[in-house]
């Protein structure tokens, strides 16, 4: 049963610190979502989850299964199931999106190397599911795809690579509201008890079509208020001053 | 008047090893077509002045590479000898293979046998084709260029072919040229004279070999004439040893609906010179420029580009991406020029480099000389290190850090990789660019 604890952590980039102790734990088969506004540490939490080489970790650790992530490279953290939904993801011309899904399973793979076959079928499979055109499979990795392109290509990756963590970060920015249905059918099948998520949002939009067990607000670097699915009301009617003001932050 | 303070210019000298002596040897025997043809070259190239660091083309290069003190023309028997076989000769319909000892034509799929294909050497052509050959040898070149290497290939061409498809003729398999030097302080001069017919399409690869640690020259002189709606494509791959020095000069001209593709492919030698142009010259006529470089080691590539518009409503695109490391030093220079009544010209110049360490460096001096209105022409060069983002991006998915840097620089590669038409080149030039980024 995989598991990933965050414990009192904090992160800067260059000599801001952003993540001030956040506390979170996230079992599989749980949905989480993470709410908060512009500036609170959202994104940086999961570039952090995930190894990015522009943070340090001063303090705190990162737990998938019990083993600290914080001295593990991006692609053993990876291969460990962890799974991150790029708010931006980058474009890689030259780099086919078959070519590369190849090589991202065949990491994953236990003998190094996955047989062609059934990674094509699985491939054009769940590419049909996404409404995907099966030509983009020879495309350049997001090369000139569209925002809504791009997050049908994040969750194609999450389909192929069966994550047991995944962290969604803003998925939902610039997605019109196809795009976001379509995106959020993928995930809902993937939900279930192989998978934790963790949803990170900054509109409550996203968690009417992928509903949440839990939620937790995130304010100036540390999770202030946890709670079940009706936050997402109280958040929705009253904005994030009354959360500021029951954490005493500063208005 | 101002003055210029430009050291004073020698009187233009002919390099060692390339005077009349050797010139009356080249044309000993020969047919009087070719002996003129030599001559006129001969007396081009001795009035252009020698390369100098002040003349721009050569500012960023050591003039001296230029001298050639110890280098002779290698004297090739104009006749037909076994040639060993290579494993590439399969994929073609045409192999020519040339060797110090001679060369060898060979005919694979029997497509010489047909009407509308020749590929003869020059000597043959002059007999067979003199008038076709009279109008092609140095003719393909942007008028008002002065090309002191390609004259110099002109006069003293020691192995020489031609290529002639005639009208709506296709070769499928296309024709393979492979050079192999093993004399250690000889220059090979090898001419290749193309003349395409109307809808003619073939493809033609280009590959040039030497052992590590022999000392070659190579000054190579390509023509390419393609008629109305003509498609040709040239790859060249530049492969010599660590010890070879490679000046290469490729001249297109390409008329209404025509298409060609040059692709310029630079690997091997310590120093290599290319020169690379075309003229558009009748409305609708095409021309890629493909580049891909990979200098490491001290090796210097220079590499020289000229899109040149003559009609109006006419297309070029160049791209050159290359990648430089461990001492290695790249400069590309580029011109695309417009005339003056070339309306509707669309014109694109892009050069892309990798600069995989602080030890090596690459210059790029892209430009425009446009005298026309009403036309689209955009260049714009690129240095930096592997994107550290895609980089990022492609191991958060699991993809280890050494098979990222090597997906990320095979990606760079191959949007003009990809263009080649000859798949097994296209793995060698795949395999060739594993080897030299090593584990970078």
């Amino acid at each position: 049963m995989a598991h990933l604890e965050i414990k009192n952590l904090h992160a800067r980039t260059g000599d801001i610190e952003i993540l001030k102790g956040v506390n979170l734990e996230i079992s599989q088969g749980e949905v989480h979502a993470l709410m908060g506004p512009n500036g609170s540490g959202k994104s940086t939490l999961s570039s952090v989850i995930m190894g990015h080489p522009d943070y340090e970790v001063t303090e705190g650790d990162i737990l998938l299964d019990g083993e600290s992530l914080l001295e593990m490279d991006p692609e053993e953290r990876a291969i460990a199931g962890l799974f991150l939904c790029f708010q931006y993801p980058v474009a890689i011309p030259g780099v086919s999106i078959s070519n590369f899904l190849k090589k991202a399973v065949d990491a994953r793979h236990p003998e190094g190397k996955a047989p062609s076959g059934p990674f094509l079928k699985e491939m054009r499979e769940n590419m049909a599911y996404l409404d995907m055109d099966p030509k983009f499979a020879n495309r350049g990795l997001n090369e000139g795809f569209s925002g809504g392109e791009k997050k049908r290509m994040e969750i194609l990756q999450m389909m192929m690579f069966k994550p047991t963590m995944a962290i969604m970060d803003e998925t939902d920015s610039g997605l019109d509201i196809d795009a976001l249905q379509v995106v959020s059918k993928g995930v809902n099948k993937l939900r279930g008890p192989d998978l934790g998520l963790l949803v990170i949002t900054h509109y409550e939009r996203i968690l009417t079509y992928i509903q949440p067990d839990h939620l937790h607000i995130l304010m100036e670097g540390r999770v202030v208020m946890s709670g079940g699915p009706e936050l997402v009301k109280q958040l929705e009617e009253n904005g994030y001053d009354w959360v500021r003001e029951q954490a005493s932050l500063p208005a | 008047m101002p003055t210029l303070n430009l050291p004073l210019t020698e009187e233009p000298s002919l390099l060692p090893g390339f005077d009349e002596t050797v010139l009356e040897s080249a044309r000993s025997g020969e047919h009087a077509l070719l002996q003129a043809k030599r001559t006129a070259a001969y007396e081009r190239y001795s009035v252009i002045p020698n390369p100098e660091a002040f003349h721009e083309e050569y500012r960023r290069m050591n003039p001296d590479l230029f001298r050639f003190p110890s280098f002779t023309r290698l004297d090739i028997p104009n006749e037909s000898v076994e040639v060993a076989s290579s494993d590439a000769d399969e994929h073609y319909d045409v192999v020519i293979a040339v060797s110090p000892t001679g060369y060898r034509i060979q005919d694979r799929t029997g497509v010489l046998s047909q009407e509308g294909v020749n590929v003869l050497t020059l000597d043959a052509a002059a007999r067979e084709f003199p008038n076709l050959l009279e109008q092609s040898i140095g003719t393909a070149m942007v008028a008002d260029e002065q090309r002191k290497f390609l004259d110099l290939n002109g006069a003293f061409w020691n192995v020489g072919f031609f290529i002639y498809v005639r009208k709506k003729v296709e070769l499928p398999n296309g024709i393979l040229i492979r050079y192999y030097n093993d004399q250690a302080g000889t220059t090979l001069l090898p001419k290749l004279v193309v003349v395409a017919e109307q809808e003619s399409r073939f493809a033609i690869a280009e590959e040039f070999s030497s052992p590590d640690g022999v000392e070659t020259l190579c000054v190579s002189g390509r023509e390419f004439h393609l008629d109305a709606a003509a498609d040709v494509k040239l790859i060249s791959l530049q492969g010599w040893g660590n010890k070879g020095i490679h000046i290469g000069e490729d001249w297109a001209r390409v008329k209404r609906d025509g298409k060609v593709d040059l692709f310029s492919m630079t690997f091997g030698g310590c120093v290599s010179k290319m020169t690379v142009g075309c003229d558009v010259c009748e409305p609708n006529a095409n021309a890629y420029l493909g580049g891909v470089f990979f200098a490491d080691e001290h090796q210097h590539f220079d590499q020289k580009t000229l899109q040149y518009h003559s009609a109006p409503d006419t297309y070029s695109n160049m791209m050159y991406k290359g990648a430089v490391k461990d001492h290695g030093y790249s400069v590309y220079q580029g011109i695309i020029r417009a005339l003056k009544h070339c309306v509707g010209v669309d014109s694109y110049q892009t050069n892309n480099n990798l600069v995989l360490d602080a030890t090596a460096r690459a210059d790029s001096l892209p430009g425009l000389i446009i005298d026309a209105d009403e036309l689209a022409c955009s260049h714009g060069a690129t240095f930096g290190n592997l994107d550290q983002e895609q980089l990022y991006y492609l191991r958060s998915r699991g993809v280890p850090e050494g098979e990222a840097r090597r997906m990320l620089v095979m990606g760079f590669f191959d949007e003009v990789i990809d263009r080649i038409p000859f798949k097994p080149l296209q793995d060698h030039l795949h395999s060739v660019i594993a080897r030299k980024f090593g584990s970078l």
